[in-house]
């Protein structure tokens, strides 16, 4: 599906495994935002990552302990750097252009780079 | 196919396996066999279910659960999914260090320990097909137990017989409720949930896609139908062995008798050898399923065919699943009770993880030509019912057995 098609939000796109141009998993779509004025047909902006868009997705009372355990951090992904929507969301450029898993990044640091075959 | 004979040696003859299907056996005689083959059906038509989905939409099933379930139930199916996995890494690992003490005779705990760091090690240090091929091959030493059975020469049409779903008559009520209750516990350790998390991520790991579909469908078949014949060869033994002279096999030492009957100290040697790799094949399995829904439920780079530095946040959630389920070992808590409360919250989870998998495999957009046909839908949703009334009558049963002490 092409990122200018019409969609269902919900049932096509929410929670979506992200994958960047070279095939690495770097999020999850966890909301959505929205351009247009009322009374005109909404347009999809961007996609939010990150558990800081959990907010409005949760009761606050959980959203308060998601905080606490992941942070609230979110990444905006422009519509426009989106090549496909299917089972997964396809993107055309690389995660680090986006600042997607940068968690991944950091991560790294605490993994030895030896020893595996 | 190494894949599949990994799931399904370490899926369906895990520690769970060899302490139910013993004890069923020694209690009931031949008569729960029916629900092993009724739930190997089940385990069949999801795991085939998985693999195609992998192949087609190259989705996991932890992707397409939160995908398809929501953000928030999601999440509760994640916690509850990683509590009852978690619990039974733990078990497995207290099943290594079980047979480790049996074929050594050192300390239960050290050898639990020692046995966690070979894991740990063989989990960093080979590439995934590796995993696989040494835990599904050599796991294939278990193959002694069906040699056993034909070896004590059982009563071949009882055995048959345990094939047609049956209650037997003249039980008194607590004796129909712990019927019940190990047939529940029989469908949740043979369908575990983390079969279908390892199976379908294995079949991205391996890059599967649909030229593989017939490679995946014999190996759900082939797969699953061999760990069948293992778990059921193992009650078959004990009905035969135990039952009669009132052994209740409450460990899995027991188990190992049956081929020390028959075949002396080279087939308990042999039994025992079989059993570790098949216990440790399942830790290693339960282990990485866990670090699997994970990675998958939060968009993480997961794999194990990168080296480990490549998908870091995976990397570190194995090892720490892992050194996790061995603190709860180092508790000292019964390796039995664990068993126990895996297969409980276990089945509890099963009706959230096939539910969104039948739901995209049934989803013509997705799937293509490759959609879920009558059968395999008639099949699925049959399947799905009847792990839902297991689900519902698990804890009621639990708490009214006692954990099937009756």
């Amino acid at each position: 599906m092409n990122p200018t098609d019409p969609i269902k939000l919900v049932a096509e796109l929410l929670d979506l495994p992200i994958q960047d141009k070279d095939g690495r998993w770097c999020g999850v779509v966890d909301d959505v935002e929205l351009s247009g004025t009322p009374g005109k047909q909404a347009r999809l902006a961007a996609l939010l990552v990150g558990p800081g868009a959990y907010r409005g997705r949760m009761p606050r009372w959980l959203f308060a302990i998601s905080r606490s355990v992941l942070g609230d951090d979110i990444v905006r992904v422009p519509i426009a750097e989106v090549e496909t929507i299917g089972s997964s969301v396809k993107l055309k450029c690389a995660a680090t252009k986006l600042k997607l898993g940068s968690g991944d990044e950091k991560a790294r640091a605490w993994v030895p780079r030896w020893g595996a075959l | 196919m190494t894949l599949g004979i990994m799931t399904a040696v370490g899926g369906f003859v895990d520690i769970s396996e060899l302490v139910f299907a013993a004890q069923a056996g020694s209690i009931f005689g031949y008569a729960l066999i029916w629900v092993f083959a009724l739930s190997t059906i089940g385990i069949m038509v999801f795991g085939e279910m998985s693999g195609r989905v992998a192949a087609v939409a190259h989705q996991p099933v932890f992707n397409l659960m939160r995908h398809r379930l929501g953000l928030k139930l999601g999440l509760v199916t994640l916690l509850a999914s990683m509590v009852s996995t978690l619990i039974t890494t733990a078990a497995e690992l207290g099943g290594v260090g079980l047979v480790l003490h049996y074929l050594t005779g050192a300390p239960y705990l050290l050898m639990a320990v020692a046995g966690t760091l070979v894991l740990g090690a063989s989990m960093w240090i080979l590439p995934f097909k590796w995993i696989e091929r040494t835990y599904g091959l050599l796991g294939l030493l278990m193959l002694v137990f069906a040699v056993s059975l034909v070896a004590i020469h059982p009563p071949w049409p009882k055995v048959a017989g345990g094939f047609v779903p049956q209650v037997p008559s003249g039980l008194s009520t607590k004796e129909l409720l712990t019927f019940g209750y190990f047939g529940v516990a029989i469908i949740s350790a043979v369908m575990f949930p983390y079969e279908a998390y390892f199976y379908s991520s294995g079949g991205i790991e391996e890059e599967w896609g649909p030229k593989d579909l017939p490679n995946n469908r014999l190996t759900a078949t082939v797969g699953f139908a061999l760990g069948s014949l293992l778990a059921i060869s193992i009650l078959a033994s004990s009905a035969q062995l135990f039952g009669p002279v009132n052994v209740g096999p409450e460990t899995p030492g027991t188990s190992a008798l049956e081929a020390a009957i028959p075949f002396g100290k080279a087939g308990l040697l042999i039994a025992l050898l079989g059993m570790l790799i098949a216990i440790a094949g399942a830790a290693v399995e339960t282990c990485m399923a866990n670090a699997y829904s994970v990675a998958q439920f939060f968009g993480w780079e997961w794999g194990r065919h990168k080296k480990p530095w490549e998908a870091p946040r995976f990397t570190i959630a194995w090892i720490g699943f892992l050194l996790l389920s061995l603190i709860i070992i180092l508790t000292d808590v019964d390796v039995m009770t664990l068993v126990e409360y895996a297969i409980v919250f276990s089945i509890v989870v099963l009706p959230l993880t096939y539910l969104p998998l039948m739901l995209l495999a049934r989803d013509k957009r997705y799937m293509g030509q490759y959609v879920n046909g009558p059968l395999a839908n008639g099949l699925g949703w049959l399947f799905f019912a009847v792990v839902t009334a297991a689900a519902i009558a698990a804890i009621p049963l639990y708490v009214l057995t006692s954990g099937g002490q009756g």
